[in-house]
C-alpha cells in the first residue's frame, strides 16, 4: 500500500489515522516523512524518477505514506508546470517499477481504480487508447492483437498503460491542489533550492530565435513546442527533432537547451543521446527522416500547410521556406 | 418552381426518417437548392419540429453532427460544449484511385468492396456488432456508424487510431512475417519466413488468412492469367510475377507453407506484402484527412435525399450487404414518364432495367429523370 500512495484506499487510511495536517507539518514523529518528501521531489528534478526506500516495518511505511501528501505540497508551492508535469511523471515511474512486480490480480483490482476493467489479462481497445503511448510503433494500435474489442497484454505492457494512467491523473490533480500557507513556511528552504535548480535549467533555455522556428515544418514546430512544454516526446521524435536541428546547423549545446524543458530530462544521457545521433561519438551522422517515415511514426500533424504538399521532406521545406523569404 | 425541389416537397410530405440518438442534442445543417451556403448550428427540440422543417423546405442535402452537445444550436463549438460523438466511417469512391473512370454502377460495386472489408474489422477486431449501423450515402459510398458506449468519449487522435488500425498505416510488416533460419551448413544460411497462425487475432492472423488464399488463388491459375493479376498490384513486375507463379508450382512448398513456413524466394515475398494491400481498406480519405478523426463534423441524415441523385440515404443490414443494390434499394420516387433533354449520351441499369440514353429529347421513369437531372446529365 505505501508503494502506491495515489491510492483511493490510502487516502481513506490516511484520513481514519486523524492526524491533522499540522501534525504532519510540525511534530517530531513526523521529521522523516518530511525528509522523504523532499527527497521525493528532489528525485523527480534530479533522476526524473521517485527513488525506492526499503519498507521493513510499519514506521518505514507510514512515513512513506505521509511523505506523499507532504511532497505535493512542495510541488503545489513552486507553481511551476514544468515542476508539475516532472513530478507525476517520477511518482508513475516509481510505481511502474513496483507494479510489474505484482501479480494478475492486484493489477486487475489496480487498474479499475483507473476506470480499466480488465478481463483476465485483455483490456479493451478504447481504455488502452486513452493511455497507451501509440506515438511508438509497437504501441500503435494496429499492431496490437486485436479481437472482439480486446487486446491481450503482457504484464509489463499493463504496468506500462497504467504508469501513463497514473501520470495523467496526479497531473491533474496537482493543478487543482491547495497547499497550505504553513507547508509554505515548513519547506521554505527546500522550496528555494529546488527553485533555484530548476532555473538553472531555465538559463539553459537559449531562444533558437522565433525567425527560425517560424520557418519550420509543422511537424518539427510541434516537437519544439512539446519538448519545450514538457509533454513527454517519444523516441522517434526526439531523433527526428535532434537530426532535424543539427542540420540546420544547431550544435550540441544549443539542442541541449531545447531538450532541457523535458519532464524526463537528464543532462548526460540526453548529451549522449545527441553526440550520437549527430555522429559526434559515433560513427554515423544521421540525416532527419523524410515525411512519408515521419506519418508512419504518427509525428505528421495533421493540420499540415500548403508548403507541406510540396515536399516530402522537412529539410526541404525548411529550405523553401528561406528561399521564398529572398 | 425547379423540378428537382418539387419532386423532394413530394418525398419529404411523408418521408421515413430514422432519427438519431440523443436527437435534441445533435446539430443540424441544411443545403438548400440554388443556394451555395450550409445553414448550420440549428437543433430541433422534437422530431416533429424537423419534419415540418423538411416540410416546408425541402432541402437539397440534410446533415446532423457525429457528435452531441449541451447547447448543439450555439455558434461556436467551445459555446456548443461537446459531450460526446458516434464514430462515423465515410467511404467515397473518391478516395479510391481508378473509380473516377467507371460507371456509376461499378463504382458503387467497388466501394461496397471496401465496405464489406471495414465491416469485417468492425466486428471481428473491434466487436461493434450490436451498436453498428450501414447506411447507403445517396451519393458515391456508404457511411458506417457506431455508438457503443466505450468510444463515445474518444478524442481525435484515438480516432485516428482506429482509422489507422483499419487502413494498416503504421502497420509493422517485420513483426508479422518473422525471418527464421531454418537450414545452416558451412557457410550457407538459409532462412524462411515465418506466417503467424491463421486464427490469430488481429492484424496477424488476417494477413494470414489472406496470404493463403492469395497464394492458392494464384497456384490455381493458369501462367498467363496470374502474371496478368499480380501486374494489377503496384511494386509487382512481369518477371516477379512469372517466377512467384513458377515457385508456387512447388506442392511441398504449399505444404511448408501450412505448416506456417512462407520460403523466402524474392518474388514471393514481394507478392506477401502486396497482401496488406488487398486486406486494408481503401476509401476512408486521405492519411492526413481526419475524416473519423473529426469529432464535430456532420454527416447525411439517414431517411433524407441526396441532391445529387435523388437517392434517399438508406439503411443497409449487417448481414444483407450482397443483397443490397442501391439502384434499387434507395429509389424513392415512381414510375411516371417525365420528358427531359439529355445532354451527354448515358448508361445505367436502375430498378432492375437498363437504360441506354442518346442526346436528345426522350421520356424516362420519373426516378431516373431525378436522377438525371441531380447529375447534370439532363435538363426538363
Amino acid at each position: 500500500m505505501a508503494r502506491y500512495p495515489f491510492l483511493q484506499e490510502v487516502k481513506e487510511w490516511v484520513k481514519n489515522e486523524g492526524v491533522s495536517v499540522n501534525e504532519i507539518l510540525h511534530d517530531e514523529i513526523y521529521e522523516r516523512a518530511r525528509d522523504i518528501a523532499i527527497q521525493r521531489v528532489n528525485d523527480a528534478v534530479k533522476k526524473a524518477v521517485v527513488g525506492e526506500r526499503a519498507l521493513l516495518n510499519e514506521t518505514d511505511c507510514i512515513m512513506e505514506i505521509f511523505s506523499y501528501p507532504l511532497a505535493r505540497m512542495i510541488v503545489s508551492s513552486i507553481e511551476s508546470d514544468f515542476l508539475r508535469r516532472r513530478y507525476a511523471l517520477a511518482e508513475a515511474k516509481k510505481a511502474y517499477n513496483s507494479l510489474k512486480n505484482e501479480d494478475n490480480g492486484f493489477i486487475r483490482k489496480f487498474a479499475q481504480e483507473f476506470g480499466i476493467e480488465l478481463v483476465e489479462k485483455k483490456i479493451h481497445f478504447a481504455d488502452y487508447l486513452k493511455y497507451a503511448p501509440t506515438w511508438h510503433e509497437k504501441w500503435k494500435l494496429v499492431n496490437r492483437p486485436l479481437q472482439k474489442g480486446m487486446i491481450d497484454m503482457s504484464k509489463i505492457e499493463m504496468a506500462r498503460l497504467l504508469q501513463e494512467a497514473i501520470r495523467k491523473k496526479l497531473e491533474q490533480e496537482l493543478l487543482v491542489l491547495y497547499s497550505p500557507p504553513e507547508a509554505r513556511k515548513v519547506f521554505q528552504g527546500a522550496i528555494l533550492e529546488i527553485k533555484n535548480s530548476l532555473q538553472k535549467d531555465e538559463e539553459k533555455d537559449v531562444q533558437t530565435g522565433n525567425a527560425t522556428i517560424l520557418k519550420f515544418p509543422p511537424c518539427m514546430r510541434q516537437l519544439v513546442s512539446a519538448v519545450q512544454s514538457g509533454i513527454n516526446v517519444p523516441h522517434s521524435g526526439r531523433f527526428s527533432l535532434v537530426t532535424f536541428l543539427h542540420s540546420i546547423g544547431m550544435d550540441t549545446d544549443e539542442i541541449l537547451a531545447l531538450f532541457s524543458q523535458s519532464p524526463d530530462f537528464n543532462e548526460e544521457k540526453t548529451r549522449y543521446q545527441i553526440e550520437h545521433i549527430t555522429g559526434k561519438i559515433s560513427s554515423t551522422e544521421y540525416i532527419p527522416p523524410k515525411c512519408s517515415s515521419l506519418q508512419t511514426w504518427g509525428l505528421c500533424p495533421h493540420e499540415k500547410d500548403k508548403l507541406c504538399e510540396k515536399v516530402n521532406h522537412p529539410l526541404s521545406y525548411y529550405r523553401l521556406k528561406w528561399r521564398k523569404k529572398k | 418552381m425547379m423540378f428537382l425541389r418539387k419532386k423532394f416537397l413530394k418525398y419529404y410530405a411523408q418521408p421515413s426518417i430514422e432519427f438519431p440518438n440523443r436527437f435534441s442534442k445533435r446539430e443540424y445543417g441544411f443545403l438548400f437548392f440554388n443556394e451555395q451556403h450550409m445553414i448550420r448550428h440549428v437543433s430541433f427540440a422534437r422530431r416533429e419540429e424537423l419534419l415540418s422543417f423538411l416540410r416546408r423546405n425541402a432541402p437539397a442535402h440534410v446533415y446532423y453532427s457525429s457528435a452531441y452537445y449541451e447547447k448543439p444550436d450555439a455558434p461556436t463549438m467551445p459555446e456548443k460544449k461537446w459531450l460526446g460523438a458516434d464514430l462515423i466511417f465515410d467511404l467515397d469512391a473518391d478516395h479510391i484511385p481508378g473509380t473516377e473512370k467507371m460507371g456509376y454502377e461499378k463504382m458503387l460495386e467497388v466501394v461496397k468492396n471496401e465496405l464489406k472489408k471495414l465491416v469485417s474489422f468492425l466486428i471481428d477486431d473491434f466487436g461493434f456488432e450490436e451498436n453498428l449501423s450501414i447506411f447507403f450515402s445517396g451519393g458515391r459510398g456508404y457511411h458506417c456508424h457506431v455508438n457503443h458506449p466505450k468510444i463515445l468519449q474518444l478524442k481525435s487522435q484515438e480516432r485516428r487510431e482506429i482509422v489507422d488500425y483499419i487502413t494498416a498505416r503504421g502497420l509493422n510488416m517485420s513483426s508479422i512475417l518473422k525471418e527464421r533460419v531454418v537450414h545452416r551448413d558451412g557457410k550457407n544460411i538459409e532462412t524462411s519466413l515465418v506466417m503467424p497462425s491463421i486464427d490469430e487475432p488481429g492484424w496477424r492472423g488476417r494477413m494470414s488468412r489472406e496470404m493463403f488464399n492469395f497464394f492458392e488463388k494464384i497456384k490455381k491459375m493458369k501462367k498467363e492469367e496470374a502474371v496478368n493479376y499480380l501486374l494489377s498490384f503496384e511494386g509487382i513486375g512481369e518477371k516477379t510475377a512469372e517466377e512467384a507463379w513458377i515457385d508456387l508450382q512447388d506442392e511441398r512448398r504449399m505444404e511448408r507453407m501450412k505448416q506456417g513456413l512462407v520460403d523466402l524466394t524474392t518474388p514471393i515475398k514481394k507478392c506477401a506484402l502486396r497482401v496488406v494491400e488487398k486486406c486494408r481498406v481503401h476509401g476512408l480519405g486521405r492519411p492526413d484527412e481526419p475524416v473519423t478523426g473529426d469529432i464535430r463534423r456532420l454527416i447525411r441524415l439517414p431517411g433524407s435525399l441526396h441532391g445529387k441523385t435523388g437517392f434517399r440515404v438508406t439503411r443497409v443490414k449487417i448481414d444483407g450487404i450482397d443483397e443490397f443494390d442501391p439502384l434499387r434499394d434507395a429509389i424513392v420516387f415512381g414510375d411516371e414518364a417525365v420528358k427531359v433533354k439529355i445532354l451527354k449520351p448515358y448508361k445505367v441499369k436502375m430498378k432492375g432495367e437498363f437504360f441506354s440514353l442518346k442526346e436528345g429529347e426522350t421520356e424516362v421513369p420519373e426516378y431516373l429523370a431525378v436522377f438525371l437531372i441531380g447529375m447534370k446529365i439532363a435538363s426538363v
